[in-house]
């Protein structure tokens, strides 16, 4: 029987190094991979994640000509800033104290921690406008 | 430099609206001035980007919120009313049929409470809760906020 877990997920992000900070400093993520390979024109493969866990979020930049034209470049830029590019949903064990912790740092709150039926969640953006999520889940769910 | 599109400035506009919705002296002036522009520039920008003005935004936010609790809570639709930040009960009554094509007791009696089938989060829910009639006399004349 073969097994398959999740491993990466993507976000665009419009600045790496802002991105970088943003999820280490303020969020609370380390560094999984961080590499630039000159042979590919400098790309960058920037993952983050969760302190124990395996599964990263890759910020990736908005590549230019030839992978992407003007267009759709600005395409996902549009999406990106308007949060609907794509959302990560968090879980913590402490939303309340990890929510002060976040909004002390200057983390851009959408919604405060808010009861809901699978627990207490709240909302944030990250620099380039992508909606994140965060969730404390009822004991034993 | 990095680019950062209008929409990033917007969206900040936008938020402090699905924020501070249940605060009735919410204006436009406090969404364009979240989103760091003139209400002019917000409220044109905002329309062509999102498609419905700033204050239709904050409408249809409202009137998503008071379907919800019609849905989850026993509140009553006075207590609706003034919970999402509108204050004459008459004005919210026939804003939410029209958006709803039924009025706010008769909501509650027709619609189940969604978290009853699945946990979904409340930022679907609320995205996809969002009434789709954006033609009402609280919205403005001619597409301005």
């Amino acid at each position: 029987m073969t097994t398959i877990k999740m491993n990466a997920t993507q976000l665009w992000v419009h600045d790496q190094d802002e991105a970088l900070a943003f999820y280490t400093d303020k969020v609370g993520l380390e560094i999984h991979e961080d590499v630039t390979v000159a042979e590919m024109g400098n790309f960058r493969w920037l993952a983050v994640g969760a302190p124990g866990q395996d599964a990263s979020i890759v910020l990736m930049a908005i590549p230019g000509a030839p992978m992407f034209d003007d267009a759709t470049q600005g395409e996902i830029r549009s999406l990106m800033g308007k949060g609907y590019a794509g959302t990560v949903f968090f879980a913590t064990d402490d939303c309340r104290a990890r929510y002060d912790e976040m909004a002390a740092k200057g983390v851009e709150f959408t919604q405060e921690p808010t009861e809901t039926p699978y627990g207490l969640d709240c909302g944030f953006r990250d620099p380039s406008g992508n909606h994140l999520r965060m969730v404390q889940l009822p004991q034993g769910a | 430099m990095v680019h950062v599109p209008i929409e990033r400035h917007l969206v900040r506009g936008r938020d402090l609206a699905d924020r501070r919705y249940t605060d009735p002296a919410l204006t436009v002036d406090d969404m364009a001035a979240a989103a760091g522009l003139s209400k002019a520039h917000f409220s044109r920008e905002f329309k062509r980007v999102f498609g419905e003005t700033p204050r239709g935004h904050l409408l249809t936010r409202r009137m998503e919120r008071a379907a919800t609790l019609l849905r989850q809570t026993d509140h009553s639709v006075a207590e609706i009313c003034l919970e999402v930040g509108l204050q004459s009960v008459g004005s919210f009554t026939s804003t939410f049929t029209r958006h709803f094509g039924r009025s706010p007791t008769r909501y509650r009696a027709d619609a189940p409470p969604a978290a009853v089938y699945a946990r979904i989060p409340a930022c679907v829910m609320r995205v996809h809760g969002r009434p789709q009639h954006r033609t009402f006399g609280e919205d403005g004349k001619g597409g301005q906020a």
